[in-house]
């Protein structure tokens, strides 16, 4: 799975922000902020990747246990599908 | 082709309707080399014309113009806040809303407080900000929107602020990540990648170094001093 096409995640003045560009930047809804963690998985994202890759880049980048590293990318990937921002 | 000064830019630009005759010509200048080029052919402005026809080519022409220089200043360091921009005590105070908030409005009342010489329109409708030489500057452009308010000069940027209606008057500090969605929405969004980073880029160092502010106001002389007293740049 990867993040979909037409998004641009980058800082600006301190805070994470993704845009839609290309065809998806003329029906702006808005700014997506996401916080350290969240901007980690979406990078990471950026690559086709599974879950359990993510859970061990994030065990490599962040001093957490493996449960809550995988609860927390399961979370994370739910609402990024919900948000129907991920292609399979 | 016309030979204008705007943001300290050399722009060579194709125009012959009343509105840019008028707006550029306090922008005319010359030079050897232009820094943007901006030459819409007449078929491509016919175009446009068939497909809003409520506007006159004239109107087409003004707009396109604009947005094209625009697009273009994101090359240059800079981009557009729509906005309607107020220079006082040597700063630029950008008011900014959706259209029909009351940004010119507030503006006017400045200039009725304090007097249209000590309160001046720099651009009523879409000010450039741009960075040069690591300090940010409020130009004048000759894209001012509906009115023809508009000065050929540049002022440091003093602050940004985000105006709503509101029955009593009141002014808030706000934080960048607040800011971010607010000048996404009050600015030309470009589509393609590399001028979305460029746009992203200027917006970090416009949004950490500039105060920001939320102001809610109603049309009354009690509105300028309850702004003027909240934002200006204390020395």
């Amino acid at each position: 799975m990867k993040i979909k096409d037409g998004y641009l995640l980058r800082e600006v003045a301190g805070s994470n922000i993704v845009v839609p560009i290309g065809e998806g930047a003329m029906d702006f809804s808005g700014v997506i902020t996401l916080n350290d963690v969240g901007a980690f998985i979406w990078k990471s994202l950026e690559e086709d990747t599974t879950e359990a890759e993510l859970v061990k880049k994030i065990l490599a980048e962040y001093d957490i246990d493996e449960e809550t590293a995988k609860s927390d990318v399961k979370e994370y990937i739910g609402s990024l599908r919900k948000a129907d921002l991920i292609a399979d | 082709m016309h030979k204008l000064k705007v943001a300290d830019l050399n722009l060579l630009i194709k125009y012959k309707y009343d509105t840019m005759l008028k707006q550029a010509a306090f922008y005319e200048t010359d030079f050897e080399k232009p820094n943007i080029t901006i030459d819409i052919p007449d078929e491509t402005l016919e175009e446009w014309h068939k497909e809003s026809p409520h506007l006159t080519i004239d109107d087409i022409e003004y707009v396109y113009t604009g947005a094209a220089f625009y697009e273009a200043l994101l090359h240059f360091n800079g981009f557009m806040l729509h906005s309607s921009g107020v220079v006082k005590d040597g700063y630029a105070y950008l008011f900014s809303a959706d259209p029909g908030t009351g940004k010119s409005t507030h503006t006017g009342l400045w200039q009725k407080h304090f007097g249209e010489d000590n309160a001046r329109i720099i651009n009523d409708d879409k000010p450039a900000i741009r960075l040069v030489d690591d300090r940010l500057w409020v130009y004048g452009t000759p894209w001012s929107g509906k009115t023809d308010k508009n000065l050929n000069i540049k002022v440091p940027l003093g602050a940004i602020v985000f105006l709503e209606r509101s029955e009593e008057n009141w002014v808030k500090e706000i934080e960048p990540r607040e800011a971010i969605p607010l000048v996404m929405q009050q600015t030309i969004r470009p589509v393609e990648k590399d001028k979305m980073i460029m746009l992203l880029d200027m917006l970090d160092r416009v949004l950490s170094s500039v105060k920001l502010y939320r102001l809610g106001c109603n049309i009354s002389d009690e509105a300028v001093e309850v702004s003027y007293n909240g934002i200006r740049v204390e020395e």
